[in-house]
């Protein structure tokens, strides 16, 4: 099944017309030469005289199927060839992971990373996919939001999310004392233990935090200040704050950068929790320290989970129009094909000229 | 080495040339005239042209006045020769031997050795030019200029279109009143055609009708190219296919054909000639002129 976003570009078909005319015509008058004295020969009918059909048939082919290529590239054709597909939260826990999608039946699908917004991005472009295709998402029990009504695909979706009971409480149900576990030197160990004081007094000291050597079920954050040291593997938490070279990290190198409060921030969703870096950690004067609270104040709030999590579930097919497509981009490898086709019409025209 | 003089002819555009060397040694004329030379009885003076005689110029007078003036001789030659070119689409068949000449070519040379000879004797002579469904009638008269005219009106001929039609032709003969002598250079492909209606009516009035129906080579020996498709230039009647088993039928066919307008021409006593253009022009133009003097006498 083909979907068309301008579907009344198709009406431009008959064009093919012209370059079978064309071919017609010019068989025809390529090979018959004045004679005044032609009547006294026998007439022939013209289809004899076509002696060059074969390459001319080749050169046709390559017309219509340039002209064909061009309507469906004007058209802004969409040919859904994907299959089932698995939509994994790079956040989530990786043995889990694939263990929902080996139970779900999805070994064989590809795998993709799970948008922001999953639901609103599948739902628009699902169009992409075969009607036959399903979906299972993967992803950390806050990732993904309830939206206010029950969304409707055409496709099968199957929604999986990890249990709170594996993950690490989220920062918005964190009790007043927030847990930090703090992997430093001791050097640095002493200005990290500054930044908190100052952070326990910041904000009218409505939330405390608690110091630890190593972290436990309730931390909500890693600071790890260790050079060239990989942490334990045991060790997880909702944030991490890496303060060295990300040697030992290498999501890091993926990372997406965002600035904050004047605080060049980058980020990376590992299923040891989302990772932090910044040439600001730890801060080394009151100025950086306090642009630093903000700005983690702010995110805290930013990137929060959704109030009203999506719990896992799985949804029928519901629709079976697709919605009207706005923003519709031709696929690129039909412009590419347009343009080899183009190349092999110019080529072979040459080639018959001479 | 005459296919080599003919290719050499057809690459001048200067008809003149042409008839002067075709014209060397052919020294008679078309009819028998009644007066021999320039100027028997004096009649008057008129201004030297470019291509009057130089032995038709007065000289004493030339001393005197120091002006060229030919003595213009009173002729009463009441013969007027009308040449007849077929310029239509068919007359561009080229010869496939020798490069560059075609039929329109040859009949054109022919003509104006024709007009020539008639304007050496003092002949009145006029022209039609069939091409395109249209006839261009030159008027006919005497003299070195109307030469020019003529051979002018013969260069600019172009190959197209069709003959035209009975009636457009009946309506340009009204010069057939007096007793004339008509030269047709065509390819005769069409018979009867309005032109040979035309032929056959003016030789009904007691003119003298001389035709030369030009072929190639390579039509009378059917040796074009097989496997190849061609067309009628003239008729709109889709390909005909030449194979080799085709070459005896068409020898049958236009065999038959040119039978048909020989026996139609003699049964009118029309001189009638048959020649192919890859034959060297001052031969056929003695003896077109040679067989018409023959059924003259």
């Amino acid at each position: 099944m083909i979907v068309s976003s301008y579907p009344w570009w198709w009406l431009a078909l008959p064009v093919l017309l012209l370059p079978i005319w064309w071919h017609r015509q010019k068989r025809q008058r390529l090979k018959a030469e004045p004679l005044a004295t032609a009547r006294f020969l026998p007439s022939a009918p013209p289809a004899q005289l076509r002696v060059w059909q074969w390459r001319d048939k080749v050169l046709l082919l390559v017309r219509c199927l340039l002209l064909v290529a061009l309507i469906a590239w004007l058209a802004a054709t969409i040919f859904p060839l994907r299959g089932d597909t698995v939509l994994v939260d790079a956040g989530a826990d990786k043995a889990w992971a694939d263990q929902q999608i080996a139970a779900a039946g999805f070994g064989a699908a590809s795998r993709i990373d799970l948008p922001p917004a999953a639901l609103q991005w599948l739902r628009a472009n699902e169009r992409d996919w075969r009607p036959d295709a399903r979906f299972l998402l993967i992803a950390r029990a806050d990732q993904i939001a309830m939206p206010a009504r029950v969304p409707q695909f055409s496709h099968q979706v199957e929604l999986r999310t990890q249990s709170a009971a594996h993950n690490e409480p989220s920062s918005d149900r964190a009790a007043r004392e927030q847990q930090i576990a703090v992997a430093a030197p001791e050097a640095r160990g002493a200005a990290w233990r500054s930044l908190f004081a100052a952070f326990d007094v910041a904000g009218g000291a409505s939330i405390h935090y608690a110091l630890n050597a190593e972290p436990n079920a309730r931390t909500s954050l890693i600071i790890w200040d260790q050079a060239n040291v990989a942490p334990p593997a045991g060790w997880r938490a909702p944030n991490w704050w890496i303060a060295t070279a990300p040697t030992a990290f290498p999501e890091l190198a993926a990372a997406t950068v965002m600035t904050i409060n004047g605080i060049a921030l980058k980020y990376a969703d590992t299923p040891r929790g989302r990772l932090w870096t910044s040439d600001a950690f730890p801060p080394r004067d009151a100025a950086t320290a306090r642009a630093l609270y903000e700005a983690w104040q702010l995110l805290s709030s930013a990137t929060p989970s959704p109030g009203y999590a999506m719990p896992p579930q799985t949804f029928a097919t519901a629709r079976s129009t697709l919605p009207a497509i706005t923003d519709a981009k031709p696929a690129t490898w039909l412009a590419l094909v347009l343009l080899a086709l183009f190349i092999l019409e110019r080529t072979l025209t040459h080639a018959r000229r001479n | 080495m005459q296919a080599a003089t003919t290719a050499m002819m057809a690459q001048t555009k200067d008809l003149e040339l042409v008839i002067r060397h075709v014209l060397a040694g052919l020294g008679h004329g078309i009819h028998a005239g009644r007066e021999r030379g320039a100027g028997v009885e004096f009649s008057e003076y008129r201004a030297y042209a470019p291509g009057d005689e130089w032995r038709r110029v007065d000289w004493k007078l030339l001393a005197r006045a120091d002006r060229y003036f030919v003595r213009e001789a009173e002729r009463d030659s009441h013969v007027a020769v009308w040449l007849v070119l077929d310029a239509t689409a068919s007359m561009s068949e080229p010869s496939r031997e020798i490069n560059g000449i075609d039929k329109l070519w040859f009949a054109r040379t022919v003509l104006a050795c024709v007009a020539a000879i008639a304007q050496r004797q003092g002949d009145a002579f006029g022209l039609l030019i069939l091409s395109d469904g249209k006839v261009e009638f030159t008027p006919a008269s005497r003299g070195p200029r109307q030469l020019q005219r003529v051979l002018a009106a013969m260069a600019k001929a172009e190959p197209l279109g069709q003959l035209p039609s009975a009636e457009t032709l009946r309506a340009s003969l009204h010069f057939a009143r007096a007793p004339s002598m008509i030269f047709a250079a065509s390819d005769f492909l069409d018979w009867p055609s309005p032109l040979s209606e035309a032929v056959l009516r003016l030789r009904a009035m007691r003119h003298d009708v001389r035709l030369l129906t030009l072929r190639t080579q390579a039509e009378v020996d059917a040796t074009f190219k097989s496997g190849a498709g061609y067309r009628d230039p003239e008729r709109d009647d889709g390909l005909h296919r030449m194979s080799n088993a085709d070459r005896e039928h068409y020898k049958q066919q236009s065999r038959a054909h040119f039978d048909g307008v020989v026996a139609s021409c003699r049964q009118n006593n029309i001189v009638h000639y048959e020649a192919r253009i890859e034959q060297p022009l001052g031969g056929v133009l003695r003896s077109w002129l040679q067989l018409a003097g023959a059924r003259a006498k």
